[in-house]
């Protein structure tokens, strides 16, 4: 690491400077920062440590969701680093909050958070010292990646794992596995074949309708268009998808095929011939209302589309 | 190009109307016969004396227009250009295919193609399913036997046509089984047109999916029909088109796990018989014996974890077997009944691992940069299911419906089928192949169960209608309380009711309906075949304005201008996508191609092309390259040009030399990817960017746009002035689409001292450049 050629007052002041930083992070991974702190350890010079800052607002009041996403991400880089075994007095993660510290946002001219920015040891950060949010994104892998960059500190990370998976399956298993307990001396309703008909419907529908994609690709639930406020539910391109818009069609595939099925049940049930004339036509009416409004949500995807039905 | 051909779609669907229509609207005409061949056979029955001979005249005529209606809509591309192979990776096939018919198959198998990956070589004979090739081989060589003179490329370019009618043909054996020969009429028709399928199965497209649906649909059949009949004669057969399977195409991992699948769940429902036991047991054995003789599969059936669900299932069926005899001897039941609850627990969780880790292992590869690259490897939207299966796709949970209410052993397997396939289009876009089939025979249970019960006409019938029952069949079904005919008998008793009340009118709509929306359906598959799936994309075609047509012949004429002006061993370098035509078309030898086996050799490739001119000339003398060759539309608009795929090989660099080619250098500081003045230095200087645009600024387009004006990223070019140190353009085609460079040779070395003794008196009146220089000189002298 390049010392400062100090004289021992100032180098007195550093390793004060750092005993106080190392103090701080190994009470809390991501030391808070307020104004004079900020100046005092991280703009001042007498330093030998580089520092990432994450200028952030959390406050509720603020509003800022991607700043909460931000910072979970960044504490999950901080917690590697302060427990891993290469971890030293050479990197320190602070944070700057908004309404502690607007005073930094104004010396630096930032008008946005949150911003990531690396402090090196020596000289002033520079272009590249600023993290490209926009463009890479904030999952700590990358934030790593830069980090390695800009200081040369390898930081692997270590995410908690994630049991939440593992309990819910748990819990379902016991659940089914206690209700087929409890029910041991009827277990007539294994055999009910409308429930596992019902249960393999579920599955087709949530994959046809793209739920996997959502899952995958974790699409926005609606788009609000900024300029006049309307919301709008369909994607324009067929390349993508909004969650709502799956919901949509989710309902559609299933209006049509119940409509398929109540045409097939009004000729072979049994009974009143006034009431199975009004199931097959509502039948008859679910299939080719609703196709004909997906064959519209299609067409206005699909752009040069030239067929629709009933509906433009 | 996208936008040429979107401006011109009503001129180009009428032509496609006019070939394609007469099949497309003699199907929904079909269909509808079948379904009244099923259902409404009562008038046929009351004036005929033999309705089993009109009826199997029917089917069989019915079938036949489904094949034929499958085969020609699939020849859009061979009227529309020429009998030519498409795409990329069939041009491999195709090449390897010539070679097996030229060479004979065992030098086939023993092939060592040393025209790809250079330096490296690959094994081809090891490394390829061979079903494909010996296939159209053996149709080629028998042709030939019998004095029919075709070129191989013909038999290649119709095979997935002749294959997509026999598929049509086992999809309707299947649903019969499953269901009755009117569904099974249905589904033949559905499946012969359907988008899904014939995405993959174009006249051109020879590829391995084209004859891998057919064996997937066939080993079904069988196998539903040894299940039925538990007849080893039946498993054998399943087991021979199992291996023909396994010959074709990487997805028998589907087969092999889905059929144990169902015997588990034939298990767990207790519907366990002998003939589940003799069918599971025979195929197994028979079959896993069978797979490993393809050398490219080996030992893999006994050693990797997908195939473990099938082994582990074997084993449950014997111990279960062997518990079934103990218990005709045995009285201590609850001991059997704890036994068995725990053997099957025990499966149960090897099954479920099995599940997570395939679904593991898919969504890791998603992350791969080389493989995420690949579009087909996307999750699915909903939008892509609707445009591969129209209407199908709404209406086959109705049949999976019906076949779970009605269930018995082989209803089992088509829910089974439905259910995992479903998932798996779900999370790759590229399996919707596998989904295709079971949507169109479920769909057409739907359609045929609504058409049955309403088609029919109104006056009492004097007999219920013979089924398609054989004498074989009736046999059987004396001893099952599920088959179908029973099942058909309790339908006619009920429809006989129901035909006195819903009366004549409401049931010519639903019908009217119904066929409206099946014509919609045909109407559909022909546009999408006509507009999205026949497209050779090595040939071109553009619209003018009074609908006349160009046609764009650059790549062939560069690959032509390879092979015929070039050094035989000459090694020309490109972007993957083009190493197969290289070698098909060219017969030259290629760095990489879409055989995506070495991602290290391929990022090299993109470090080329993403370094500058000196950088990228160290690489390309290392690897001996002779040639290179890109792709670049920026003069017609062509939008799937190596720039827009540019960052792609940034990318796969990136992640194997990340000290020298990093993706941020080439953006803008916003954050953009711009061709023009404002994009980034390193983009601007980077080889692919020198090698596309050399000279286009000397080009003036239009006489609105500024010479060097991009038309597919929309831009005036940023770096007008490109010259060339160790290049130089060898050829670039009639729209620019294909730019072929040459590698200089290195420069001859001049003699050091005399080089000295002229500079050194300049130095007083020299500029700073050449200071610098003589100071290198000086530096080397010492």
């Amino acid at each position: 690491m390049p010392l400062y050629p100090v004289e021992s007052e100032g180098n007195n002041l550093l390793s004060e400077k750092v005993d106080q930083m190392m103090e701080w992070s190994s009470r809390r991974s991501v030391v808070r920062m307020n104004g004079d702190k900020f100046r005092r350890f991280v703009k001042a010079p007498p330093r030998n440590y580089s520092v990432i800052v994450m200028f952030t607002a959390l406050q509720p009041q603020r509003q800022c969701s991607v700043c909460r996403q931000a910072n979970e991400e960044y504490q999950v880089l901080a917690n590697s680093w302060r427990y891993s075994s290469a971890f030293s007095n050479k990197l320190f993660f602070t944070v700057v909050d908004y309404d502690e510290g607007a005073d930094v946002f104004q010396q630096l001219n930032m008008n946005s958070a949150p911003t990531f920015m690396h402090f090196p040891a020596k000289g002033k950060p520079k272009r590249a010292d600023t993290f490209d949010l926009q463009r890479i994104g904030f999952a700590s892998e990358q934030l790593a990646k830069w980090i390695a960059d800009r200081t040369d500190v390898q930081i692997r990370v270590f995410r908690p794992p994630n049991y939440s998976g593992t309990i819910a399956l748990a819990l379902l298993v016991s659940l089914v596995g206690g209700l087929l307990y409890l029910r041991r001396n009827n277990l007539e309703f294994i055999y009910n074949k409308t429930g596992w008909a019902m249960a393999a419907l579920c599955v087709v529908f949530a994959m046809t309708s793209g739920q996997m994609w959502n899952h995958i690709r974790g699409p926005p639930y609606a788009h609000k268009n900024p300029q006049n406020g309307q919301v709008s539910y369909i994607h324009g391109s067929s390349q993508a998808q909004f969650v709502a818009e799956s919901h949509i069609i989710l309902l559609l595939n299933a209006a049509i095929t119940m409509g398929m099925v109540l045409l097939n049940e009004a000729a072979t049930s049994k009974g009143d011939v006034g009431k199975r004339r009004i199931i097959c036509l509502v039948g008859l009416g679910l299939v080719v209302f609703f196709f004909s409004f997906l064959l519209s949500i299609f067409r206005s995807k699909y752009h040069g589309y030239p067929y629709s039905f009933l509906i433009k | 190009m996208a936008e040429h051909h979107a401006a011109s779609d009503g001129k180009h669907k009428a032509s496609a109307n006019a070939g394609g229509s007469v099949h497309g609207n003699s199907r929904p005409g079909a269909a509808g016969g079948g379904g009244g061949g099923g259902g409404g056979k009562g008038g046929l029955s009351g004036g005929l004396t033999q309705p089993a001979g009109w009826q199997s005249l029917l089917s069989f005529s019915i079938l036949f227009l489904a094949c034929l209606a499958g085969f020609s809509s699939r020849l859009f591309a061979v009227i529309r250009f020429e009998s030519i192979i498409h795409e990329f990776d069939p041009w491999f096939n195709y090449r390897s295919t010539h070679h097996l018919t030229t060479n004979g198959f065992f030098e086939f198998l023993n092939w060592f193609d040393e025209r790809a990956w250079y330096p490296l070589g690959r094994i081809v004979g090891g490394t390829v399913y061979p079903g494909l090739m010996v296939t159209a081989g053996l149709i080629h060589y028998v042709l030939n036997l019998l004095h029919i003179t075709v070129h191989i490329r013909d038999v290649c370019v119709f095979l997935a046509p002749v294959f997509s009618g026999l598929t049509a043909i086992s999809t309707f054996l299947l649903t019969r089984e499953l269901w009755n020969q009117g569904a099974g009429l249905l589904a033949a028709c559905f499946i012969a047109i359907v988008p899904g399928y014939i995405s993959r199965s174009v006249a051109g497209s020879f590829d391995n999916e084209g004859i891998a649906i057919f064996a997937l649909q066939f080993t079904y059949y069988l196998w539903v029909k040894s299940v039925k009949t538990g007849s080893v004669f039946w498993t054998i057969g399943c087991c021979l088109s199992y291996f023909y399977m396994v010959s074709a195409w990487g997805g028998y991992v589907f087969i092999i796990n889905l059929i144990p699948l169902h015997v588990f769940v034939l298990l767990l429902m207790q519907r366990y018989s002998r003939r589940v036991y003799i069918a599971y047991s025979t195929f197994y054995i028979v079959g896993l014996i069978l797979s490993m003789q393809i050398p490219f599969v080996g030992f893999q059936p006994i050693r990797t974890s997908e195939h473990m669900a099938a082994a582990g299932v074997f084993a449950l069926l014997q111990a279960y077997a062997f518990l079934q005899y103990l218990k005709d001897r045995l009285t201590r039941q609850e001991f059997q009944t704890l036994f068995f609850l725990g053997v099957s627990l025990a499966a149960g969780v090897v099954f479920l691992t099995v599940i997570y880790l395939t679904y593991t292992g898919i969504y890791a590869k998603i992350h791969i940069p080389i493989i995420a690259s690949v579009s087909e490897h996307q999750p699915t939207t909903w939008v892509s299911f609707f445009f591969d299966l129209h209407i199908l796709v709404c209406t086959f949970p109705a049949g999976l419906w019906f076949c779970i209410k009605n269930i018995n052993d082989e209803r089992v397997f088509v829910a089974l089928y439905a259910i995992s396939a479903v998932y798996f289009a779900g999370v790759m876009v590229r399996l919707m192949l596998t989904l295709t089939p079971v949507v169109c025979m479920l769909s057409a249970v739907a359609f045929s169960s609504v058409f049955e019960h309403y088609m029919g006409d109104d006056t009492k019938r004097e007999k219920p209608p013979a089924e398609d029952s054989s004498d074989e069949d009736d046999k059987r079904n004396s001893g099952n309380l599920y088959d179908k005919a029973g099942k058909v008998r309790k339908h006619v008793s009920e429809q006989e009711k129901a035909e006195e009340g819903l009366g004549p009118n409401v049931k010519s709509i639903v019908t009217m309906l119904m066929l409206m929306l099946l014509m919609m359906f045909a109407v559909h598959c022909t546009w999408v075949t006509s507009n999205a799936y026949s497209s050779p994309s090595v040939v071109l075609a553009s619209y003018n304005h009074d609908g006349t047509r160009n046609i764009l012949d650059d790549f062939r004429e560069a690959y032509y201008w390879l092979r015929q002006n070039t050094d035989e061993h000459a090694r020309v370098m490109s972007w993957w996508d083009y190493g197969y035509q290289i070698a098909g078309m060219a017969n030259r030898t290629t760095l990489v191609d879409n055989n995506t086996w070495n991602n290290s050799h391929i990022a090299l490739v993109g470090k080329a092309m993403s370094s500058n001119e000196s950088a990228a000339y160290q690489i390309m003398r290392s690897l001996d390259v002779d040639y290179v060759l890109i792709i670049f539309g920026g003069v017609i608009g062509y939008s799937g040009d190596d720039i827009n795929k540019f960052l792609w090989m940034v990318r796969i660099a990136e992640g194997e030399h990340p000290k020298d080619i990093r993706e941020s250098d080439y953006f803008t500081p916003q954050g953009e990817f711009r061709v023009d003045k404002a994009g980034s230095p390193t983009l601007l200087n980077c080889l692919m960017y020198k090698m596309s645009y050399y000279r286009f600024g000397e080009m003036q387009l239009d006489f609105r746009t500024p010479p060097g004006f991009d038309r597919t990223r929309n831009a005036e070019i940023g770096n007008k002035d490109i010259k060339f140190k160790h290049l130089e353009e060898a050829f670039t085609s009639e729209h620019w689409l294909v730019r072929i460079y040459k590698v200089k040779n290195l420069d001859n070395r001049e003699p050091l001292d005399h080089k000295l003794r002229s500079v050194v008196p300049k130095q007083k009146y020299t500029s700073k450049k050449v200071a610098g220089h003589i100071l290198f000189c000086c530096f080397n002298q010492k």
